[in-house]
């Protein structure tokens, strides 16, 4: 009865309000922007997967056209585009692009998906490098700022709203004298606030979690239940931080001016100031190597490994007598020659990325470590991971490029050990990518300790609220 | 004297039993004992800091007593805090009420909060016009409202609620003399019923007037307590004086 009550009083007073009714559309506006922020580049990766994937097609096919015109006594078009050299067929002339489809609510979180390339062209001269060129290596800021999108918008502006609502929920009934008369009813202070909270929250998560589901609705997600499952619960237990935290501070029995401050206070240093410093301190306690470093040394490697091809393909051989199965001719190809300078190329690339990978990893765990500090980051993990736009997705992507890389080696090195030439018969059994996507529930089983955590904040701050809230009367 | 003790058959609605408050140092209530019947109105004189209104708010809750008890039905507020509350009414010296919403809607709120929540409109407007509010104005908000206006509200949510007891803290400060009488006829009226009232005021006057006893606080005591059919206005003032100069 009490619940009802006060709800719907809170709805006359909040009819009766003009300024909260212009902030509260001006969030709507906010959310309505944000998700057609989400759903733009959304649209965008599928185009890009889409064009991506219809390259794949067209590039075998006129492969495919090339070589039975060659077949048929033809020429190649180009001396030195020869589709019959594995070093041709198997090289970015016909290379293989491995696509990650966009995340089931990529519309919601973009999170890393701007940052991390989302397709790779594959063929034999892929290596490490090819992982590092359009990864935004060296600004770990972008991990937390991110896109205007709804994740953003739940991660740094809700809170801002709850504590726009919130921030004088006890001590402007107390201020404006009508906490003696309401209390002089048969209510509770407790439940009172409950309910005024209560009302906020369905306000502000229900306005929320609509247009998320909009969102999903429009772009197709709800083909992962698990997912928007996880979503919805990180946007509940986040926004009931926040209020937690306001109900707190309201028991504290001072001035709404005052927990106005604290409670903006509490915002800059857990949304902003702790997010900020850890990524800072990650990037000053684990610094990136210069990534002009990287490319002098990718140079360097090559310079020398040409110089060194015969001597390189020995050592080459010694090390993968599997690649060249006894077919390599004792007076070696100009393919095999250029195939050893690559590898070498490649192996000294591998030490060179290995020391950056070693540097992100530290950093990846220190922010992961010291991401508890921060509701904020928690949630952000979890949001951008639901969404599948969250780094542990385009790891388990990239691992996958990286083997399909090698399948792609070992079917076309062979070949060009021993110099042989290709036909189009071959191009069926060219491999392709297929990307075995996470299994449900594994975004869910990662979330699960930092939802559980922010959980536990919820109901820390929650029984320090309901305690105050116990000692509340009319009177002082 | 008579008190609600002495009369036959009046189980008194209102009891204080050695009730005491110390805020720190301070007694604020010594060793009360009080018992207000039925279609009895109390008043409590006495100066600021007397231990009026924490006699009060010791009724209500909003304080917990340092000793004693607070009855109310034979009920201790302590323990049965809702119970007590649902049985009260409490009059502020403002009356504060949400000043975006009109008056029929602060009601019906208040109401409901105090267990009386299906009355529907037409009710609650006979309520408000009941306690002196002009028809007209039951919509209008509550900001637009004078002093007088929010005090009837107040009364109409004690009629609402029916409740067995009023408390009223300085309702009258403030008012002009127009105001402050119908508001003592509202308070009559409710006494008729057998509503119990207990209130605090500096007002000799409306206490002789409105009250069926008197009782005199200094310093956290209740130093005496007179019946007003005994007493006239100038007798009421000069033991009052006498009692202040002690």
């Amino acid at each position: 009865m009490t619940v009802r009550t006060v709800l719907r009083n809170e709805w006359r007073l909040l009819m009766a309000d003009q300024a909260l009714r212009i902030v509260l559309g001006l969030f709507a506006v906010l959310l309505v922007y944000a998700l057609a922020n989400g759903v733009v580049w959304l649209r965008f990766q599928e185009r890009t997967v889409e064009a991506v994937e219809s390259g794949n097609v067209e590039r075998t096919s006129a492969l495919q056209q090339e070589l039975d015109a060659i077949a048929n006594g033809g020429q190649p078009s180009s001396p030195f585009a020869d589709p019959r050299s594995p070093l041709v067929l198997g090289g970015p002339g016909g290379s293989h692009t491995a696509v990650l489809e966009p995340g089931s609510l990529t519309a919601l979180a973009v999170g890393q998906s701007d940052l991390l390339p989302y397709y790779y062209d594959v063929n034999i001269y892929t290596n490490e490098s090819s992982f590092q060129q359009n990864g935004e290596v060296e600004n770990p800021l972008n991990l937390m700022v991110g896109r205007f999108d709804l994740a953003f918008v739940v991660v740094y502006l809700l809170p801002l709203l709850v504590l726009a609502l919130s921030f004088n929920v006890l001590s402007e009934e107390r201020e404006q004298g009508t906490l003696a008369l309401t209390l002089s009813q048969p209510v509770s202070a407790r439940s009172v606030v409950t309910a005024k909270l209560a009302f906020r929250a369905l306000l502000v998560v229900g306005m929320v979690l609509a247009m998320s589901l909009l969102g999903i609705l429009v772009t197709g997600g709800l083909d992962s239940p698990g997912r928007v499952l996880l979503w919805c619960a990180t946007v509940v237990t986040y926004s009931l931080f926040w209020f937690a935290l306001a109900a707190w501070v309201n028991t504290l029995r001072r001035s709404s001016a005052w927990n106005a401050t604290v409670l903006v206070g509490a915002w800059l240093v857990l949304v902003v100031v702790l997010p900020a410093a850890i990524n800072i301190a990650a990037g000053v306690l684990h610094p990136l190597p210069s990534r002009i470093e990287m490319i002098t040394a990718q140079r360097d490697a090559s310079n020398d490994a040409v110089n060194r091809r015969s001597e390189l393909l020995a050592r080459y051989l010694e090390d993968h007598p599997e690649m060249a199965e006894g077919v390599v001719a004792d007076e070696p190809g100009l393919g095999a020659l250029a195939w050893a300078a690559t590898d070498a190329v490649n192996r000294r690339l591998e030490q060179v990325t290995s020391e950056h990978d070693a540097q992100r990893a530290h950093q990846i765990i220190l922010v992961r470590r010291y991401r508890f500090l921060s509701p904020a980051l928690l949630a952000q993990d979890v949001l951008i991971d639901a969404a599948g736009t969250g780094d542990a997705r385009f790891v388990h992507f990239q691992s996958q490029v990286r083997a399909f890389a090698e399948e792609w080696r070992e079917f076309f090195v062979p070949a060009v050990l021993a110099d042989e030439q290709m036909s189009a018969s071959v191009l069926p059994n060219v491999p392709r990518f297929r990307l075995a996507d996470e299994r449900p529930g594994e975004a869910a089983r990662r979330a699960a300790v930092p939802l559980t955590v922010l959980g536990g904040l919820v109901l820390l701050v929650g029984i320090g609220a309901g305690v105050g809230l116990r000692r509340v009367r009319g009177a002082g | 004297m008579q008190t609600a003790e002495s009369r036959p058959g009046h189980t008194p609605l209102l009891e204080a039993r050695r009730l005491s408050k110390d805020y720190g140092d301070t007694r604020a209530l010594d060793s009360l004992d009080l018992t207000i019947a039925p279609g009895e109105v109390y008043c409590l004189l006495g100066p600021n800091g007397a231990g009026k209104t924490t006699t009060i708010n010791l009724f209500l809750g909003f304080v917990a007593p340092s000793g004693g008890q607070a009855l109310v039905s034979g009920l201790d507020v302590a323990t049965h805090d809702r119970e007590t509350k649902q049985r009260l009414a409490y009059i502020p010296e403002q009356v504060m009420l949400y000043r975006n919403l009109s008056g029929l809607e602060n009601l019906e709120y208040f109401a409901a909060l105090g267990g009386k929540g299906s009355l529907g409109r037409e009710r609650l407007t006979e309520i408000l016009v009941e306690a002196g509010l002009e028809r007209d104005a039951v919509d209008r908000r509550v900001s637009e409202y004078s002093k007088g206006m929010r005090q009837k509200v107040g009364i109409a949510i004690a009629i609402a609620k029916e409740a067995d007891a009023l408390l009223l803290d300085e309702p009258t400060s403030g008012l002009d003399p127009k105001a402050s009488n119908e508001f003592s006829a509202l308070v009559e009226r409710l006494r008729n019923r057998g509503v119990a009232v207990l209130m605090a005021t500096h007002d000799l006057f409306r206490a002789k007037d409105t009250g069926t006893r008197v009782g005199i606080m200094r310093y956290g005591r209740l130093v005496t307590e007179l019946s007003t059919d005994e007493i006239g206005h100038a007798d009421l003032e000069r033991i009052y004086l006498q009692h202040m100069h002690d």
